[in-house]
């Protein structure tokens, strides 16, 4: 599903050339759960943008689904993402404006879905999350457990092949953590839904079939 | 889709409701007065084109005169019209309309009504222009010389919802006339605007019946007659003008220099038949008023809502990864544009309806806003989308454009040019706000400099109402007023003292060359009106109140100078068809506006022709001396209702329209000022909200309140400062401009700018400190804790 090799980043400071990704190669197939270690600065973030294409990089050849993701342009790119991967940040990232229920139909808009269908979308997806009775409330009225749920259904709903998580237990306690990882290894095995995760936690990397460690931008360790 | 837009619109407006408030409150000020002063431009615009055959129509004027002294004539004799449409082919119809000088009131039973605005007129003005008779013969509206023909609200007036047509209506000479048609009232933006039409037949038999034998059709000296032709396409040149020309020649040889032009009706209203500027430049500088206006609007919102833009970056980024795309946004913030407008629209065209009254009474005229006239709509929906256009797009294009990853992780920092842009934006506001103050300045200042000036006579406690059938027993009256306390002196001359309106160049002397035309002001008067109003004898003497004053004339400096007549006293000078000898000099004063140098002016002696009374008196017991004027009026001119004015009155107003100029100006620049400084307290809160961790942090380290209010102001001080330098140069030239219209005028000298740039500074700096002080003193603990 997705094949980096020799995947280099970097960004010029004054004379210096720091890198951030260096000589990267990885394959991920379909249906992997894959974990993302690694300290901080180690390149974690930026490894998931560059596969979620929100980032570029400066060298290297990645593919995704069979389309050669370097030789794109940005729209092309974009095209991409946004009908493939689905995204789960760490600071939940939902539209403070919008109510449970808008948040995640906000996807189905821009992918010109009928209005009923969109509402049977977004039942469907409340329903499975256990969220309907809060389908009303506004994001700064749930808790963050209950907030990253949504922030997930928002990125299910347009049942996406990947999941892109960016330490989505980090501002949660233990239990929500749990109840989160129960959810992405539920997904994982009943639906076939690839999943990539940073995070910082050995207890949550264990949900993973594979986990692999950064250090300076370059790959430690696979397991 | 659109659901979905407008209501995380409404929710985004909602929760910033100071944003809001300001963002709208700007808007809505500014749409309202660009509003109401493009519906005064559309107006002024507009006049005269409601004529179906506007296109083919047009006033025929002439310039007589050489040198300094020649100038537009608007009238015509009533002769020329008809003869070019006999010799010149291509035209298809001529009116003429003359002003009614000759009956002032109608009397109907008991009741008596004063005529206001009367006209003889040729029949064919009811068909070649829209003033179409709505009862009556169209084809023959006056059916014999004692028709008359009266519009609806004035027929209305007279006899009531009785009908109209058919009833007599007698004059104060007793003559009778019947009501032979009823036309429409006549449209506010019309420059033919008269209530009530005589046939001209009646004119040209009354006015040429003690002329000698010329008559209406063959008279070339008598220049009272407004005259319209209806032409081919194409037929109005250089050259039919010129033949025109041959036609006056042919008939009168001596007015060789003589020319004629053709003036479009459209132009009529705005513009001199020479082209040159007749309220053109007013109707500019308003229109461009309102557009600077609108602008500073737009210039709020752009400013406002892309600062604020920041705090959108997580909602857009969202959006972006979502599934947005940039077309989709771009829309979505069309549509929270397109909301603020609709709020803003809405509240402006109520503001519009308040305010028109006092509109109105600014501006002269009696705008009325009628929700059914598609030309209000037509004004308020250009202003509307015009602002709307230019105030969106920019927002909506940066906003679409963040690049989502960094606005995620709260890393989105404005290019350079985004900032920069928003620094121009408030720069030319402020530039406005300056040039508009300036502006405001410089015409107060001349307007004071014309009210205090010498005038070269003396016109304190001065009053003046006309003669009317006192005029035949002047002496007597004049000897019954002196006689009344409160009353120092008296004294009359024919044309008021502010404004001798009519020029000859009938007239020679020793010395005049061949072909040249001397324009005199002539003014007959008696001989106390030299000493009462005190006006300088430079040389020779005075009138002595003997029939010998006919044969005597008295110049002015100018005239003497113009004519460069040397040792003027007893040399021959002939002024009409009267010979006579120059007994004085009398120093120049100013007989007319200021915006005119003195010309050259002649005092002759005529008892018992038509005129003024002047009557000195003091404050204390002014109304005594009017209250024996009047008694006097009644006297002799029973019936007609007595007028009276102070020179003071009169002097105001031949700068009717300079104050009224001053006045809107004072006005338009406030609330581009307010406008301004609604953005920029905007701005600065908005500043003050972003930099709340810098100026926590800054304040833990040692910062004084006073560093952080300079710090914050500091930006904004740079770019009015920046204003005021631009501003400056562009107001000195404007000013300068404007000052250009006037013979008599102020230097402006540098202390106006000055002023104005304090001005600018302190309201904005006003504006500024409060939010930089709020800001400053909050507790650093605090604002860091919320970070």
């Amino acid at each position: 599903m997705i094949s980096l090799q020799h995947i280099f980043k970097w960004v010029n400071t004054g004379s210096n050339r720091t890198f951030l990704l260096r000589d990267i190669t990885l394959d991920i197939k379909q249906g992997e759960f894959i974990s993302i270690m690694g300290p901080s600065g180690s390149g974690k973030s930026t490894l998931l943008n560059v596969i979620g294409m929100l980032d570029g990089f400066d060298e290297g050849i990645y593919h995704f689904l069979g389309e050669e993701v370097h030789k794109l342009k940005e729209k092309q790119r974009a095209d991409l993402y946004k009908k493939h991967i689905g995204f789960v940040f760490q600071a939940y990232h939902l539209i403070d404006e919008l109510t449970v229920y808008e948040n995640i139909e906000t996807p189905l808009l821009y992918q010109d879905i009928k209005s009923s269908e969109r509402k049977a979308m977004v039942a469907d997806t409340l329903d499975k999350f256990n969220i309907v009775g809060k389908k009303d409330l506004f994001p700064a009225q749930l808790s963050g457990g209950q907030q990253q749920l949504v922030g997930i259904a928002r990125a299910l709903i347009t049942k996406p092949k990947l999941i892109l998580a960016d330490e989505p237990t980090g501002n949660l306690n233990s239990q929500q953590g749990e109840e989160v990882m129960q959810v992405f290894k539920k997904l994982n095995e009943e639906e076939g839904v690839t999943i990539i995760q940073v995070t910082h936690s050995e207890k949550n990397a264990a949900y993973a079939s594979r986990t692999i460690e950064l250090l300076d931008g370059r790959i430690e360790k696979q397991s | 889709m659109f659901k979905n837009y407008f209501k995380t619109a409404w929710r985004f407006l909602n929760k910033s409701r100071f944003y809001s408030l300001i963002n709208i409150g700007g808007l809505t000020v500014g749409l309202a007065v660009g509003i109401l002063i493009l519906f005064w431009v559309n107006d002024e615009l507009s006049f005269d084109g409601f004529h179906k055959n506007a296109a083919g129509i047009y006033k025929l004027e002439n310039m007589a005169g050489t040198g300094a002294s020649r100038q537009i004539w608007t009238n015509t004799t009533g002769s020329i019209g008809p003869m070019v449409q006999k010799e010149l082919p291509g035209v298809k119809a001529v009116v003429r309309t003359c002003h009614n000088g000759y009956f002032s009131q109608f009397r109907l039973a008991d009741n008596i009504f004063n005529i206001e605005k009367g006209a003889f007129t040729d029949p064919s003005l009811f068909s070649v222009f829209d003033f179409n008779l709505v009862e009556g013969n169209d084809a023959n509206p006056f059916p014999d010389i004692n028709s008359v023909v009266l519009t609806q609200s004035i027929a209305k007036k007279y006899f009531g919802d009785k009908p109209a047509l058919g009833r007599l209506l007698t004059t104060e000479d007793n003559t009778s006339f019947k009501v032979s048609g009823i036309i429409k009232d006549i449209p506010k933006n019309s420059s033919i605007d008269f209530e009530v039409f005589f046939p001209m037949n009646l004119l040209a038999k009354k006015f040429y019946a003690d002329k000698g034998g010329s008559t209406i059709e063959n008279d070339f000296h008598y220049f009272n007659f407004d005259t319209y032709l209806v032409m081919d396409k194409g037929i109005a040149s250089a050259d039919f003008e010129n033949k025109i020309r041959n036609i006056h020649l042919r008939n009168k040889a001596d007015d060789v220099d003589v020319a004629y032009m053709l003036q479009p009706l459209s132009k009529v209203h705005l513009y001199q038949s020479d082209g040159s500027d007749k309220g053109m430049s007013t109707v500019k500088m308003f229109a461009i008023i309102a557009i600077v206006i609108l602008l500073i609007a737009c210039i709020n919102y752009v400013n406002l809502s892309t600062a604020r833009s920041m705090l959108r970056a997580k909602e857009v980024s969202l959006r972006k990864i979502v599934g947005a795309n940039r077309l989709q946004l771009f829309f979505q913030f069309i549509v929270e544009t397109l909301i603020i407008f609709l709020i803003a629209g809405i509240v402006s065209v109520l503001l519009v309806y308040l305010l028109m009254p006092y509109f109105n009474q600014l501006s002269g005229k009696e705008l009325v806003a009628s929700v059914t006239d598609p030309q209000i709509w037509k004004v308020i929906l250009i202003a509307i989308t015009g602002t709307l256009i230019i105030s969106s797009i920019y927002p909506a294009l940066l906003l679409s454009s963040f690049d989502p990853l960094k606005a995620l992780k709260g890393k989105l920092v404005f290019k350079m040019s985004e900032t920069l842009f928003r620094k121009v934006l408030v720069i030319s506001q402020f530039t406005f706000s300056v040039v508009l103050i300036a502006g405001t300045f410089v015409i107060a200042k001349q307007l004071n400099y014309i009210r205090n000036k010498n005038l070269g006579f003396d016109r304190e406690h001065v009053f003046t109402a006309p003669m009317r059938d006192m005029r035949g027993h002047y002496d007597a009256v004049k000897a019954d007023l002196l006689k009344q306390t409160g009353i120092t002196a008296v004294t009359w001359s024919n044309s008021t003292i502010t404004d001798i309106g009519q020029q000859t160049g009938n007239n020679s002397w020793d010395g005049k060359e061949e072909g040249e035309t001397l324009m005199l002001s002539p003014m007959a008067i008696d001989k106390e009106f030299i000493n009462f109003f005190k006006i300088g004898l430079q040389s020779g003497k005075n009138f002595s109140g003997s029939p010998a004053d006919s044969g005597h004339f008295i110049l002015n400096e100018t005239a003497v100078k113009s004519a460069r007549i040397q040792d003027p006293i007893g040399k021959r000078f002939k002024l009409w068809n009267t010979e006579g000898t120059i007994i004085g000099v009398v120093k120049d004063f100013h007989f007319s506006s200021m915006k005119e140098k003195i010309r050259p002016a002649i005092f002759y002696s005529q008892p018992g022709t038509w005129g003024q009374l002047y009557i000195k008196t003091n404050t204390a017991e002014a109304s005594k001396a009017i209250a024996a004027v009047e008694k006097k009026w009644n006297l002799y001119n029973a019936g007609f209702p007595f007028k009276y004015a102070f020179l003071d009155e009169r002097f105001n107003d031949l700068y009717k329209t300079e104050q009224r100029t001053g006045m809107l100006f004072n006005i338009f620049s406030g609330i581009a000022i307010f406008i301004s400084c609604l953005g920029l307290f905007g701005l600065a809160a908005y500043t003050a909200q972003v930099r709340t961790r810098e100026i926590g942090v800054r304040k833990v380290l040692g910062a004084s309140v006073a560093g952080i209010i300079k710090l914050l102001a500091g930006d904004f001080v740079k770019l009015v400062l920046v204003a005021i330098i631009i501003g400056t140069p562009i107001a000195w030239f404007i000013t300068n401009k404007w000052l250009q219209d006037f013979a008599y005028k102020i230097n402006i000298g540098w202390l106006v700018f000055v002023l104005a740039g304090l001005m600018a500074m302190g309201i904005a700096l006003l504006t500024i400190s409060f939010q930089s002080i709020k800001a400053a003193i909050q507790n650093p603990v605090k604002s860091l804790r919320t970070e």
